[in-house]
């Protein structure tokens, strides 16, 4: 296991160099970024002193480099909006994007699960069709089209819902005020509804189908005949034999699927004015605040290959076999 | 049996629970949905358009610009210029007072300027990048405790307005916070003191106690950040919030066809115009040669049907303006070009370019930022449509605007032909032409050099009389519309949805006042 551990960890080590490499590149290609340092009416002397002050003069590779050595102690530099440590600003808004997927996971697999096992349980019957139409609908419609017409239905329309808006939950809990959050979780939970759902349809509708096809499997397999010809009931059959041997490829979906919902929220964050990382990151592009967006895609892209890693020991601890492969 | 009590917990938490949109707001509450965030509170950075709407309310300015153009005392109850103009001296209210509750005196006033100007600073924002430079700014001189004194390097007839533009603000609170305290921390010293800053999501003001200047009628402002266009338009006709900026032109109708608000638009002070760059480095470039020749920057002002493009495109209705004047401080009666695709030809006819055989004059690009102004790419399209018309076939560079566009125009390299927006002021002429105040000058992007114009500003300087000042600048405009200088397309219409709940009139200075 520690070999494997050792293994996988390095492999992440590995595609976070690549991401950084990545970034760093990509913003590096727009252009100089002396100009966003300066005022716009800064004279050219300003210029070339702040160019040669922040290293924006040396060759790519020195400048790689150096923001590598930041990296590495936690220095990912500052703000050009903010002014203040770009990765303090990061964090500072991550409660309110991770508050914002668990619930939209949470959302996924509530009804993804059920929805897969119901539709394997009646395959071929209409229930199966008309859960696999929806989500086939699930997985085709724009995250930012059924976030506008969520907003103009249930929120302008029936007004059942906020259209826009946060009461913190996550912050006041890791700020150990667990009364503040108590108290805001009645009224945080309208908030985070409708995002949620946008965010979370694809991943739902994609589990959902994911769990149908896994359960039919395991309900073909002679363990669950075995089950069934012992008189067991068909609630047990699915729910204690079959379902439990199902999750394993879902769970290792769930992994990645917590990635995509973390990659989803920029597009939903900016339509429901969620003040979390990804909006942070529309925000920080717009202004080409660079250490901004450097900062936030390392800690996404950490978050990420975390997770992953976190899935793949799971998963190994659940079957051994994984550990020789 | 637990999930089912937690699910009947969730339904009767949130069946007892109003949602924001169903309260009605309590009347001395006022809420404006902006489209970004501050960029921050420190009132020596401030620049962006946003954060300058609430710094006016948060602090004070020794005058301030009425919604009508008007420069009105505010801090400073008068004023006086010396002979050679080059220094002001304001006396102050007494009334004066820090959050705190401390008295501002003229200490706190020389303070905020002096602070800004120190170049040990390095503050890039409005004041110390284009107010105090603008003024040459020496330094200021306290005489008593309400009397303080203003030296300028030169006369600058526009001065005291530049003045209008300096915060003023405590010395005791500034002086102990860092730069970075300063951006969030705010100690205010006009109507408004802020009581909470969420970034990106909201900002909250409440009645400063310790003003005693006459206040507007709302205890709170809360400015609500909403980038995206159409959740604005959503939460004004829910109700939500009272003012919104930037109405996308796919939103006016459904705004105005509500029952909760409408749409009420003003001609920014904000200038769209194609600049002509005459700078030598596009001699060899095609077109390049072509624009410096009066005659055909006179052409191509026929060819854009500028109302044309505003209805289309802005949804708007606009007015071609004739000089780079705001019209309401436009007094030379020139007459603006009007759309004449024959007359162009015929001026490019005789300026000898003719129509090839493919029907093409000369071959020019239009330069472009991306997602700067409303609607600009399509805009430079349709442009570049008109042109092609009368046989100029342009090809449209889309760019990015911080990393590419400002990097140009800065070292005055956009072109040959370039979309720009810029800034004049709702209070003077003379502001609004000083984009252009010598050929080098740093917002003379297009490196105009007539000398017939340029000597207006000498002959500017010699003259304390406005009526004069007036001849002076009809002079320089008749100059700047016969040369073609800029092809000027329109002040932009700014869009604002207001709710019915409210009534408010958009400023053209794109401040949100709410006196």
């Amino acid at each position: 296991m520690l070999g494997y551990l050792t293994r996988r960890l390095l492999q992440c080590g590995l595609v976070i160099l690549g991401v950084t490499v990545i970034t760093f590149c990509a913003l590096h290609m727009g252009g100089d970024p002396t100009y966003l340092y300066v005022s716009e009416r800064a004279s050219e002397e300003e210029i070339v002193a702040t160019r040669a002050k922040l290293g924006f003069d040396q060759p790519l590779p020195v400048q790689y480099g150096r923001f590598l050595s930041g990296l590495l102690q936690g220095d990912l530099g500052t703000s050009l909006t903010y002014h203040t440590p770009a990765l303090g600003v990061v964090l500072q808004r991550f409660p309110a994007t991770l508050e914002l997927t668990l619930c939209a996971m949470l959302m996924a697999i509530s009804i993804a699960v059920p929805a897969g096992v119901l539709a394997a349980f009646h395959r071929g019957r209409p229930l199966d069709g008309g859960i696999m139409l929806v989500a086939m609908f699930g997985q085709s419609i724009p995250s930012f089209w059924l976030g506008i017409m969520l907003i103009l239905t249930v929120g302008l329309g029936l007004r059942w819902l906020p259209i826009s808006g946060r009461v913190p939950l996550l912050d006041p809990l890791f700020a150990g005020q667990f009364m503040t959050a108590l108290d805001n979780f009645p009224k945080a939970i309208p908030y985070l509804l409708m995002p949620s759902m946008t965010i979370a349809l694809f991943s739902l509708a994609r589990t959902a189908r994911l769990v149908r096809s896994s359960m039919l499997e395991v309900l073909s397999q002679d363990y669950v005949r075995t089950a069934r010809s012992k008189g067991l009931s068909e609630f047990r059959v699915v729910v204690h034999h079959a379902l439990r041997n199902a999750w394993l490829p879902v769970i290792t979906m769930l992994g990645l699927e917590f990635g995509f919902l973390l990659s989803g929220v920029v597009v939903v964050e900016t339509i429901f004015s969620w003040p979390g990382v990804g909006r942070l990151v529309f925000n920080a592009i717009n202004h080409r605040d660079i250490p901004l967006v450097q900062a936030a895609v390392i800690v996404f892209s950490v978050m990420f290959v975390g997770l992953n890693l976190a899935v793949d020991v799971i998963y190994a601890r659940l079957d051994p076999r994984i550990r020789l492969t | 049996m637990k999930w089912t009590l937690l699910w009947v917990y969730l339904g009767v938490m949130l069946w007892g629970r109003a949602l924001p949109g169903d309260a009605a707001s309590p009347p001395t509450l006022i809420r404006i949905a902006l489209g970004n965030d501050a960029d921050t509170l420190d009132p020596h950075e401030i620049d962006s358009q946003e954060s300058q709407s609430i710094a006016r309310l948060l602090w004070g300015t020794l005058y301030s610009v009425s919604s009508d153009g008007k420069l009105t005392p505010y801090f400073a109850q008068s004023y006086s210029m010396s002979e050679d103009g080059k220094s002001f001296t304001f006396k102050l209210r007494p009334d004066l007072a820090c959050e705190n509750g401390a008295r501002l005196t003229a200490r706190d006033v020389a303070y905020s300027f002096d602070h800004v100007a120190d170049p040990a600073m390095k503050y890039t924002g409005h004041e110390a990048g284009f107010v105090l430079p603008a003024l040459q700014y020496i330094g200021a001189h306290v005489i008593d405790d309400l009397t303080v004194t203003f030296s300028l390097k030169t006369y600058n007839p526009i001065a005291l307005g530049l003045l209008a533009d300096m915060y003023i603000f405590c010395r005791a609170n500034y002086q102990a916070m860092s730069k970075e305290q300063a951006s969030t921390h705010v100690s205010a010293t006009g109507p408004y003191r802020l009581v909470e800053w969420a970034h990106d999501d909201h900002i909250l003001l409440e009645r400063n106690k310790a003003y005693s200047l006459p206040v507007p009628a709302y205890d709170q402002v809360l400015f609500r950040i909403i980038p995206e266009g159409s959740t604005r338009s959503a939460e004004l006709i829910a109700g939500n919030v009272d003012i919104i900026t930037g109405v996308a032109p796919d939103q006016i109708d459904p705004i105005n066809n509500s029952d909760t608000a409408k749409v009420e638009t003003v001609a920014s002070i904000r200038r769209i115009y194609v600049g002509f760059n005459q700078s030598d480095r596009f001699l060899s470039a095609p077109g390049g040669k072509a624009i410096r020749d009066p005659r055909v920057r006179r052409a191509l002002q026929y060819a854009v049907d500028v109302p044309t493009l505003c209805s289309a495109l802005l949804r708007i209705p606009c007015v071609r303006p004739a000089t780079m004047i705001f019209p309401a401080n436009d007094l030379t009666g020139i007459k603006a070009d009007p759309y004449d695709p024959d007359l162009a030809e015929r001026l490019l006819d005789q300026a000898g370019y003719s129509r090839q055989a493919d029907g093409t004059r000369f071959e020019i690009t239009l330069q472009t930022p991306r997602g700067r102004y409303p609607n600009d790419t399509n805009i430079a399209l349709a442009i570049a449509q008109f042109l092609g018309d009368i046989g100029v076939k342009t090809k449209v560079d889309i760019v990015d605007f911080a990393s590419v566009f400002v990097p140009l125009s800065r070292k005055h390299a956009a072109g040959p032909l370039f979309l720009m927006g810029t800034s004049g002021a709702s209070w003077s002429a003379l502001y609004d032409i000083s984009d252009l105040p010598s050929p080098d000058g740093g917002a003379n992007y297009t490196n105009f050099s007539d000398p017939d114009f340029f000597a207006g500003w000498k002959r500017i300087e010699q003259t304390r009389d406005p009526a004069r000042q007036n001849d002076i600048i009809r002079d320089m405009m008749t100059v700047f519309h016969d040369r073609g200088t800029w092809l000027l397309l329109y002040f932009l219409p700014d869009v604002y949805g207001v709710s019915n709940r409210i009534r408010w009139q958009p400023r053209a200075d794109e401040i949100i006042s709410i006196d």
